[in-house]
């Protein structure tokens, strides 16, 4: 019995820590990212982006997104990877005014991500 | 990583719920939270593994949780006597002294064609051989024969009506007709085969009668042109 209690005290021990590192983790990763983003979008507003600045912020993301695979669903970063190709694409053409939206999707996308990992009931169903 | 954790904790229940609801014939030999465990664990080690969009440690998370949703209901079920009688269920004697227990067939969705099944898997071939009969809580069957039941034995014990409904197959096995066995019924006073839980004939004559939420009766018929099989 005693066995049995130290197992799953230390299953849950293991389990919580994974899952709080995880929460602080995801959540860092994407508060960082997002700043990465917002200070791309402030240039591009101004149109003073070029490539090498929106291939940091891709090169910065895709570290970032082999260490997110590890907690979250490959086919949900993919979604980041496309859109942020075709704002580098866009930000290298110096075609501003369609960089922008994708920017904004961008930044929309960093900020709801970690959301759909939270623990509330419409995650749970 | 906690959604999984709470999904798969979901699921367990759920799945542990409908095992037991769905009574005994479906466990066979491992209690339900045991087969609820083995349902879910080849699952969750499979999907990551062949996923590969999916991270592995989900996998890994899963079947952590599943271990110690197993070691928590493990130890209620040794420690909390009436958590395991719900967990686990009890076991249901399904043939006592009366003859068969109806109602304890019903909540474990048995009939009476499995009840017989059951004994002769065990090696009993006539309901009036047993003296008691359970189904354990973990789907197998045990069976406390009378002394010296072999010599009751002696010849195969066909069911004519189970339930209510003549079994025309075994009818015809036997060479006889159905007029012949409700003339039968008509001698023990019963009209309404619906009244009737199971008759089984065997081929030297022997009856084996009971009627819904009575005791069984046994008696000795001649067959028409001195029948036998």
């Amino acid at each position: 019995m005693i066995r049995s209690l130290c197992a799953i005290l230390a299953v849950c021990v293991l389990l919580a820590g994974a899952a709080v590192f995880e929460h602080l983790y995801i959540g860092k990763a994407f508060a960082d990212f997002s700043g990465e983003l917002e200070a791309l979008y402030e240039k591009t507003d101004e149109a003073r982006a070029n490539y090498e600045d929106a291939r940091a912020v891709q090169t910065s993301w895709e570290t970032r997104k082999e260490r997110l695979q590890a907690f979250l669903p490959h086919n949900d970063l993919a979604r980041m990877d496309n859109a942020l190709s075709e704002t580098v694409r866009l930000v290298a053409e110096e075609n501003y005014a369609f960089a922008l939206p994708q920017l904004e999707v961008l930044m929309h996308l960093a900020e709801t991500f970690p959301n759909t990992y939270r623990v509330t009931l419409a995650n749970i169903f | 990583m906690v959604l999984v954790m709470i999904r798969t904790a979901i699921i367990f229940a759920v799945l542990l719920i409908v095992m037991r609801l769905m009574g005994k014939r479906q466990i066979g030999e491992m209690q339900p939270f045991e087969l609820v465990i083995t349902l879910l664990i080849a699952e969750l080690a499979c999907i990551p593994m062949a996923d590969t969009s999916i991270p592995l440690l989900y996998g890994i998370v899963s079947v952590l949780a599943i271990f110690v949703l197993h070691e928590i209901v493990t130890l209620l079920d040794l420690k909390a006597k009436p958590f395991k009688a719900v967990l686990s269920g009890k076991p249901s004697v399904v043939i006592n002294k009366n003859g068969i227990d109806d109602y304890q067939l019903k909540r474990n969705n048995l009939d009476v064609s499995d009840l017989i099944e059951s004994l002769r898997s065990a090696g009993y071939f006539s309901l009036d051989c047993i003296d008691y009969a359970l189904y354990e809580s973990n789907g197998t069957f045990s069976a406390l024969p009378k002394e010296g039941y072999e010599q009751m034995q002696t010849s195969l014990p066909l069911v004519i009506l189970d339930n209510g409904k003549f079994n025309a197959k075994n009818i015809d096995l036997t060479g006889l007709d159905e007029a012949f066995f409700r003339e039968i019924l008509r001698n023990q006073g019963i009209r309404d085969t619906k009244r009737v839980l199971v008759l089984t004939a065997d081929g030297e004559g022997k009856i084996y009668l009971q009627e819904k939420g009575r005791k069984f009766t046994t008696f000795r018929v001649r067959y028409p042109q001195d029948k036998t099989w």
